[in-house]
């Protein structure tokens, strides 16, 4: 069996008096949509940013494709895509310009740039408005361009945290048909979000965070057990 | 290095898509030269304006037509001492063998019209004693004992110039290389933090290092814009402006290339420091209001220096008040005005001094910009 995409062994953080993570431990592969679940205030987003190397652990260890977060951390943020619920972009900047200006900083050479930009206009129909400025773009044209700019340097690990939020349904949609396409791309897909119903139909195997330790993982099936959904195993769980 | 090139390209194109910060290059560009025209205008008006003396008595034969060539215009009133309260600028009593004069020193028409009414008297008074020793046969030399010869080493009317611009070019250089990018450098600090741009940039392989510095030079560069600008355009209006006294070419204001050198010399290393001191401000704001109220007391650092050479005009200090950043800057530029030369050990220490200053604001700012709590939500 090939080596997890993501590991993380034992990993704690305490931001200031708060001791967000107690703990954790979990892996992700390569082509799998891996879920991240837990109410509000559980440590779903800590854990992402402990991955993207945003945060740096405070015990444990986190490797992303066999580089360690606190010795590779620029090696980790090469390889790794995150999509938030936040839209800030550039707003005297057009979402072409946006999405490229990620694309350099991420490394992407610059005989790719373009093919690379306009590849990533024509998959999220940003075409009509890719040369706008962004404070001109609706909030859906400008979640757009943020996942653009997330994905624009084709990176092996993908994140999303809340990604569907502030999204209306034919947005979110699209999101998870992203997800779907990455993860048969063989690209590893952890999905953060409490909107069990969404996890359900897409994860393969899911974690739940309590309170800063995970209260189960496995399979989603699995973890389901006997219940008649994920969100009643989720009760039982955390209640 | 590429990042650093990416990171500033951006700036760069994002700063010149802002119109706040051409605003603040545009009205430095326009405001500098308005200023010196209304003040040149109000130095003019002032020197060649007629101010009243109300007076009662008899004129003593002759003064009436030196008060008249020396801008002083009389006018006969019933009490000279209530009318120089307001109705005109001095009053003067003239009785037999005595002029009683009443002026209020709190106006300022009433101060000059006092000056040039002592300096005609004077002069009215030495005429008087002259004619009256001839009159005996005595030569008036004797008044004059020790007569002393005047020789300028420099147009006084070149030193009067130099003095201006030995406060206004500082002042300028040093208000416009911080306010000139400030905008900029709190956009690209709070601003990114305000609108959730900084994770998504943060989460990119850049060093933290490469961005900030990407950063810093784009605001360094819009910063030496603006204050280049202002002094770009303060010069050139002054090339159209006399100073008053005199219409000669010779009257018009200029900078010496010495001078202008040590200026944009010094212009680049302050350009550096307030960069890194207003983005290193601006990343301990969560927004762009809160940037601005961490920055105004920037402001300050601005008067303080340049209002030493208002109030004490031979300030000559040793070597050691060089290392004051910003005041070094001061003096150095007012040496390099007013005496067209250049220290080169206060150049030297000024520039170490600014260069280290510019370094530790530069440390500052990447610390701030490299701590977790940048991210963490209070």
């Amino acid at each position: 069996m090939s080596p997890a995409a993501v590991t993380v062994d034992r990993l704690e953080k305490t931001l200031g008096k708060n001791k967000v993570l107690r703990g954790i431990s979990l892996e992700a592969n390569a082509g799998e949509i891996f879920g991240l679940l837990g109410p509000n205030g559980a440590g779903k987003t800590t854990t992402l940013r402990v991955i993207c190397t945003l945060l740096a652990p405070e015990a444990g260890s986190v490797k992303v494709l066999g580089f360690d977060t606190r010795i590779n951390p620029e090696e980790v943020r090469r390889r790794v895509g995150v999509v938030t619920a936040d839209i800030g972009v550039y707003s005297r900047l057009s979402a072409r310009e946006n999405i490229s200006y990620f694309a350099r900083l991420s490394g992407v050479p610059d005989r790719d740039l373009k093919p690379r930009v306009d590849a990533v206009i024509d998959r999220f129909g940003m075409a009509s408005f890719a040369n706008q400025r962004a404070d001109s773009l609706s909030s859906g044209q400008k979640q757009k361009v943020a996942i653009g700019r997330a994905i624009v340097h084709d990176p092996e690990v993908l994140m999303f945290d809340e990604p569907t939020s502030n999204l209306d349904v034919l947005a979110s949609r699209e999101i998870r048909e992203f997800m779907v396409e990455s993860r048969g791309r063989g690209r590893c897909v952890i999905f953060s979000t409490h909107v069990l119903h969404d996890a359900e139909r897409l994860c393969d195997r899911v974690t739940i965070l309590h309170e800063g330790s995970v209260v189960a993982t496995g399979p989603t099936a699995e973890v389901r057990g006997a219940h008649r959904d994920l969100e009643d195993a989720f009760l039982e769980l955390v209640l | 290095m590429k990042a650093l090139s990416i990171v500033l390209k951006k700036e760069l194109l994002e700063i010149l898509r802002d119109r706040r910060t051409l605003m603040v290059i545009g009205i430095a560009a326009l405001a500098t030269p308005l200023i010196m025209l209304v003040i040149s205008q109000l130095a003019t008006k002032t020197a060649t304006q007629t101010y009243t003396v109300g007076y009662s008595g008899e004129v003593p034969a002759g003064l009436d037509v030196l008060l008249t060539a020396t801008g002083l215009k009389l006018e006969h009133v019933d009490d000279p001492a209530t009318a120089a309260r307001q109705q005109v600028d001095i009053g003067v009593v003239f009785q037999p063998g005595q002029i009683d004069e009443y002026y209020d020193p709190t106006r300022q028409g009433a101060q000059i019209a006092d000056v040039r009414l002592q300096t005609v008297l004077g002069r009215y008074e030495a005429a008087k004693v002259e004619a009256a020793l001839r009159d005996r046969g005595i030569d008036p030399g004797v008044l004059h004992p020790l007569p002393v010869k005047v020789h300028p080493l420099s147009s006084p009317v070149k030193a009067a110039g130099n003095a201006f611009l030995s406060f206004f070019l500082p002042y300028i250089l040093i208000s416009m290389v911080l306010t000139g990018g400030l905008s900029a450098a709190l956009d690209s600090s709070a601003g990114e933090r305000e609108r959730k741009t900084l994770e998504s940039l943060l989460l990119t392989p850049a060093p933290r290092s490469r961005i900030l510095l990407g950063k810093i030079l784009a605001v360094s560069a819009i910063s030496l814009v603006a204050a280049l600008a202002a002094i770009g355009s303060m010069l050139l209006a002054l090339t159209q402006i006399a100073l008053p006294g005199s219409d000669t070419a010779s009257s018009h204001i200029s900078l010496s290339p010495l001078a202008a050198g040590v200026m944009v010399w010094l212009a680049i290393l302050m350009a550096g420091t307030f960069s890194s001191l207003s983005i290193a401000l601006g990343t301990l704001a969560k927004n762009f209001r809160q940037g601005q109220a961490y920055a105004t007391p920037l402001y300050f650092i601005t008067i303080f220096p340049a209002s030493i050479i208002v109030f004490i005009p031979d300030f000559n200090p040793n070597l050691a008040y060089y290392l004051i950043p910003i005041l070094n800057a001061v003096l150095v530029l007012r040496d390099a005005i007013v005496h067209n030369s250049v220290a080169w050990p206060a150049l030297g220490v000024t520039s170490a001094s600014l260069v280290a200053t510019g370094m530790i604001c530069w440390f500052a700012a990447l610390r701030l910009f490299s701590r977790e709590a940048l991210l963490v939500k209070s």
